[in-house]
């Protein structure tokens, strides 16, 4: 695998990948300082920030699942950039896949289904919603000329208000209301089409998504540095003129490249939801979408990099959340040191491309 | 004129451009006197551009030194050149086409409130004194290519410059305009300032030039005044070897060459083919032309009457108003480009940066971009086989770089169209071949070996329509010359020399 990622000379992928090492360290330490500067006490909230990202096998396991989902929509998002296609709708594309799944899992003759298929149903379910709703937005391009940034984006935010239509109404996804009470959510899901664990232990929420993540991270490694798939992706992101010349079909490639990174998303919702939600809810995205698109940037299209990328963010949010909780750090001084990275990454690779620019 | 050289207005002392392991121009130089036209020879790739980029302060030079006038001579930027003195016009003009020539030259000039007939007359002032026509209040987007060419001079002359720098002038002119510009060039030295004349095209240096300097591979290899210089000599400093003029060399193959052979049928037939841009202007008006099979039809024309229009539309990449297109019996009016390619219809389209190639990516998938499927096992590509097979191809076709996973951006221009050309021409089948512009911005050396193939083709069978603006090659290779004039067919000729000028008038909108 290590083959199929490292492309670039040895040298120069090393300095890639050690300055945005060192903007991380950098924006780490001043998150601390920041801490300290806040009045709270800095080995108590970097005690906090490690129990909390890796202290208990659940703690763990919340952290890699949470990872699984950061590294599904970087994926999908460093597939779509080949064809210089920017997906920033992660959010709503895991929006719809949650909706898509809970249909389907909560639809009685799908928890019968024997072999498996009552987990896999509900998560093709989910990933054929998201590749629909990148699609569109590739349909939208190609045709209407539509930038894919805002379609995307605004279809996010319609996916986001479709989930809060599902659960409000009984109609659809909400649970029957017996009482005044009844919360705006969707009865949970049956356990026949919760997602298997992957350790015995009842106490870690360890779940099969992280086998379906690294299997389809090496899928997508092998189609974006072997397939010719992945060579014509990249020929319509350099020169889409020059590609339809050469009887690419343009137009096709653009709407599948963003339909697989829809469905990418579709799939991290059904992940989500029958892994460890397991019932729908307003809000049940939360941000996911908006941080794979992190991971997917901070990547640089590398498939390693969208594997650590959203390993470091993964833990950093569960960190930051026991960090809030027991060391009364606030959880946006989390956002705040995530923010400085994702600038100082950002930063450090312009830098990164001036240097191997200067030798033009 | 026995009196001691004056010291050289620019001077150039070992000057040299590294760009990581290339070197680019190395140990040249260079006197240019004020009061002369310098001209600057050389091939494609020799560093000419460079050397104009380092002088109008674009690149630092790596080694060497400069000086202009008393003082040396090193700007920061391109700006900080043209406020001390230096002002350079590049082969891609940087006008606002929407705009008027007086408010395209008041960008970046006027300050505060616009005075626009003070500098109408400024310009006009600029223009007699230089002795050209330019109608300050045209629309520049409807002045010919010449006409933008002049208006370009003029903010060059507007800031008063000691030296002028022209890169390659003369690539995009019809060649009635070239003469004018070479007059404007030779007023402008008379007027005590110096002119560098970047080329490579010899034939006009000669009628200009007071000294000539030849760039080889980015080392100086000859520099002659221009009253004792021996053409020959240049030619060969030029291009290190024997070169016959590209006329004797063709015509030589014209000579050998057999007749070709008579197929039936035809190779490419446009039929009433037009073109509307989007604002409703007819850009292609009812072409219809014929090619057949070993035939070399060649379409005549200055650039902007319709050619580009064309090329779209024979590549698959435009669809025609009305009329219809044929490659062999199979009609590819609406099909597309992947259509045209399977239909035998080879392209190399007049923007090879644009259309004919990803410069990002490595000379065999550029070589092989129409093919890849024939390298593709399980959806995976075979980069060995891929690679194998283009270095065999680059070997056929003469294109010369490092590897065939080198980036195709690092090739000559030369290199880039053999690559392009032999992509095309290694279709099967190979029905009829569109070249646009195949030969512009090449050397001499790769001017012959385009040629040579497509000549190879034709003999092949391969219908040809050759489009260019360079009418001396036309009546070189082509069999018979269609002239296109504003998107409407004018008029064809046999082409011969003898009907260079009726073929000009036609180009220039006479009706013969």
């Amino acid at each position: 695998m290590t083959t199929l990622v490292m492309t670039m000379p040895d040298r120069r992928r090393l300095m890639a990948l050690s300055i945005p090492f060192a903007a991380v360290v950098g924006s780490m330490a001043v998150g601390l300082l920041l801490i300290a500067v806040s009045g709270k006490s800095v080995p108590d909230a970097i005690e906090a920030f490690l129990d909390g990202a890796f202290g208990t096998a659940f703690a763990f396991g919340a952290s890699i699942n949470r990872a699984v989902a950061l590294a599904l929509i970087g994926l999908g998002f460093i597939l779509a950039a080949r064809a210089n296609l920017t997906n920033v709708g992660g959010e709503g594309q895991i929006a719809v896949g949650g909706i898509a799944a809970t249909a389907l899992a909560l639809w009685a003759p799908v928890a019968g289904l024997p072999l498996g298929l009552a987990v896999i149903v509900p998560l093709l379910a989910g990933t054929l919603a998201g590749a629909v709703w990148g699609g569109i937005a590739g349909v939208m391009k190609v045709r209407f000329g539509t930038n894919e940034v805002i379609s995307t984006l605004l279809l996010g935010f319609v996916a986001l208000l479709m989930v809060y239509w599902c659960v409000q109404s009984t109609a659809l996804l909400r649970q029957p209301q017996t009482s005044s009470s009844t919360l705006p959510e969707s009865l949970p899901i049956p356990d026949a089409t919760k997602l298997p664990g992957l350790t015995g232990d009842p106490e870690s929420p360890l779940h099969i998504g992280l086998g379906i993540c690294l299997l389809l991270a090496l899928a997508t490694a092998i189609v974006l540095q072997r397939s010719t798939f992945g060579l014509r992706l990249r020929a319509i992101g350099l020169n889409e003129l020059a590609a339809r010349r050469a009887g690419m079909p343009g137009s096709i490639l653009l709407v599948v490249a963003l339909g697989i990174a829809g469905a990418f998303g579709g799939l991290t919702g059904a992940i989500m939801l029958q892994g460890e939600q397991f019932y729908l809810k307003a809000g049940f995205s939360s941000g996911y979408g908006f941080d794979g698109l992190v991971v997917g940037l901070l990547s640089r299209g590398s498939t390693l990099g969208v594997l650590a990328g959203a390993l470091f963010f993964g833990f950093l949010r569960s960190g930051g959340i026991s960090m809030e909780i027991m060391a009364g750090v606030p959880s946006a001084l989390t956002l705040v040191i995530q923010g400085l990275i994702v600038i100082a990454v950002a930063g450090s690779v312009i830098l990164v491309e001036k240097l191997e620019g200067g030798q033009r | 004129m026995d009196q001691p050289a004056p010291p050289p207005l620019l001077a150039l002392d070992g000057l040299g451009k590294r760009f990581g392991s290339l070197q680019a121009l190395e140990g040249v130089t260079l006197d240019v006197q004020a009061g002369t036209v310098h001209c600057l020879l050389g091939e494609n790739g020799a560093g000419k551009s460079t050397l104009c980029n380092l002088i109008f302060g674009v690149y630092a030079p790596s080694a060497g030194q400069m000086r202009f006038g008393e003082r040396p001579w090193l700007p920061p930027s391109p700006a900080e050149a043209l406020e001390r003195g230096i002002a350079m016009v590049h082969q891609h003009f940087s006008l606002v086409p929407r705009m008027t020539v007086v408010e395209n030259l008041m960008l970046g000039q006027a300050r505060g409130v616009l005075n626009r007939s003070a500098f109408a007359a400024r310009i006009s002032d600029i223009a007699d004194r230089f002795g050209f026509v330019l109608d300050p209040n045209a629309v520049v987007g409807e002045l010919s290519v010449g006409e933008r060419q002049r208006a370009e001079i003029v903010k060059c002359l507007m800031r008063d410059p000691k030296l002028l720098v022209l890169d390659e002038p003369t690539a995009v002119l019809p060649p009635g305009e070239i003469g004018a510009l070479l007059d404007i060039c030779r007023r402008v030295a008379d007027s005590g300032r110096a002119v560098i004349l970047v080329t490579h095209k010899l034939a006009e240096i000669a009628k200009v030039a007071d000294s000539v300097a030849v760039l080889r591979t980015g080392r100086l290899v000859a520099q002659a005044d221009m009253k004792t210089a021996d053409m020959g000599a240049l030619v060969h400093a030029m291009v290190g070897r024997e070169v016959k003029p590209l006329d004797v060399a063709l015509g030589d193959s014209n000579a050998t060459e057999a007749a070709p052979p008579d197929r039936p049928g035809f190779a490419l037939v446009c039929d009433g083919l037009s073109v509307q841009d989007r604002h409703g202007a007819t850009r292609l008006d009812n072409f219809t032309l014929e090619v057949r099979p070993g035939e070399i039809v060649g379409l005549a024309g200055v650039e902007g009457n319709g050619q580009s229009e064309l090329g779209m539309v024979l590549a698959g990449l435009l669809a025609p108003t009305e009329g219809r297109y044929f490659i062999g019996d199979t009609e590819l009016t609406h099909a597309g480009a992947a259509a045209v390619t399977a239909a035998g219809g080879g392209i190399v389209p007049e923007d090879r940066h644009a259309v004919a190639c990803v410069t990002a990516m490595s000379v065999a998938e550029n070589m092989y971009l129409n093919k890849l499927d024939r390298f593709t096992r399980f959806g995976l590509l075979q980069r060995r086989a891929l690679n194998e097979a283009a270095s065999a191809q680059m070997k056929e076709f003469d294109v010369r770089a490092a590897g065939p996973e080198v980036a195709f951006s690092g090739l000559s221009g030369g290199n880039q169209q053999k690559a392009v050309l032999g992509r095309e021409l290694t279709l099967d089948p190979l029905v009829a071949l569109v070249a646009a512009q195949p030969t512009r911005g090449l050397d001499v050396s790769a001017v012959e070996a385009v040629y040579r193939q497509i000549r190879a083709a034709a003999r092949r069978g391969v219908g040809v329509l050759l489009i260019s603006s360079e009418l001396d090659e036309l009546i070189a290779v082509a069999d018979r010359i269609a002239v296109l004039y504003r998107g409407r067919l004018v008029g064809e000729r046999p082409a011969e020399m003898g009907e260079r000028g009726a073929i000009g008038a036609l180009m220039s909108g006479q009706v013969a």
